[in-house]
């Protein structure tokens, strides 16, 4: 149940529906402490109106822009790299191992099904370097390490962005 | 002087790299986020730390603004957040309106007044003292309401309440600064006397 200064309120704001604005304007009209009343809320309301607004200090302005000038200074080169660029790079790439692969299998002579006696026809010249040497097993393993210590790495990086992201 | 432009042509311009454009976005909300950071804080200090986080968060969401609503709307919900984050981190106290220290805030925040000089002492002064008692959810309210032009639909949003809510919160913020005005202005009275 609304009050009379919760209905003068709601009468004043104009937030009742036409129907409950009637029936406070009929009352304000005949009862004299609804009249009342609303000449003290009307006149608080005005007053409340009045309020006056803090002053910044005056080189507010000049201390924002330059912490946003600041911060842009500070921002990593990967933010400021161009996308177009990334891209441009990322599409040289593709087109390089896809020439790469159409070359080699171009250059392949599948005889009968034996796969395994496919001929391969380098370009001459063009050596390829023994694998066996590379994928030794204490290579392999320094590598494997190398690896499971960036993810770990990694992982903590973005945990740790994420955490701080949530905080702000 | 500040600029002609509406909010969200400005905006534009800043998007595009223009960085003076959202300079004058500053100077045309920076008093009234001040006022509303003001009402968080205990000092002029803390609230242009708030308010200066807020330009510089708005800054970098700017992007994300989608125009749905007003940007002062927008703007005002980043006030309000940030506003709470900072009094969570501050762990500053909310004084309560039957809270005797309060008396000693205000008259700290007004230092530049002669408090005992009842002659000098406009009205609005006492209206804002008694807006410096309230706490600073019903001051919010009662400042969104009356100076920010905000709708009761667009404090709701700024705030993140029920329009209900606010409209209850507005007539309970309105009763409680009625009430501290009366208090305070008796209290100068009987000073006086």
């Amino acid at each position: 149940m609304n009050t009379i200064e919760e209905k003068l309120w709601n009468y004043i704001d104009g937030t009742c529906s036409p129907a409950e604005q009637d029936a406070i304007a009929r009352l304000i009209e005949q009862d004299g402490a609804y009249a009342q009343k609303y000449q003290e809320l009307l006149a608080l309301n005005q007053e409340f109106a009045a309020i006056e607004l803090d002053e910044p200090p005056m080189a507010f302005t000049y201390k924002v822009m330059k912490a946003i000038r600041t911060e842009n200074a500070m921002q990593p080169l990967k933010a400021n790299i161009d996308k177009r660029i990334i891209l441009g790079i990322a599409i040289f790439f593709v087109f390089t191992i896809l020439a790469l692969l159409t070359f080699t299998f171009a250059n392949i002579h599948i005889s009968g099904i034996n796969i395994s006696a496919a001929d391969i026809k380098l370009p001459a010249g063009v050596k390829l370097p023994s694998t066996n040497s590379i994928f030794s097993g204490p290579l392999v393993k320094w590598f494997l390490i190398f690896d499971v210590v960036l993810a770990l790495f990694l992982t903590d990086a973005y945990l740790r962005r994420k955490k701080t992201a949530k905080q702000l | 002087m500040q600029s002609k432009l509406s909010d969200i042509e400005l905006i534009e311009q800043t998007l595009a790299g223009n960085q003076s454009a959202y300079a004058d976005l500053v100077k045309r909300h920076q008093r009234f986020v001040f006022t509303l950071a003001m009402r968080f804080a205990k000092g002029r200090e803390d609230a242009e730390e708030i308010a200066q986080d807020c330009f510089i968060k708005a800054y970098r969401s700017l992007a994300s603004f989608q125009g749905q609503s007003k940007f002062s709307t927008w703007l005002y919900s980043i006030v309000y957040t940030t506003a709470m984050t900072f009094l969570r981190k501050k762990r500053v106290a909310t004084d309560s309106i039957d809270d005797e220290n309060t008396f000693i805030q205000v008259e700290s925040r007004e230092s530049g007044y002669d408090t005992n000089n009842i002659e000098n002492k406009s009205r609005s002064f006492y209206l804002n003292q008694a807006i410096a008692q309230l706490l600073p959810d019903d001051a919010t309210i009662i400042t969104l309401f009356y100076k920010g032009e905000q709708s009761l639909e667009e404090i709701a949003q700024a705030l993140g309440m029920e329009t209900n809510t606010v409209k209850v919160k507005l007539f309970r913020a309105r009763q409680r600064l009625k009430e501290k005005l009366e208090h305070n202005l008796k209290q100068e009275v009987k000073e006086l006397i």
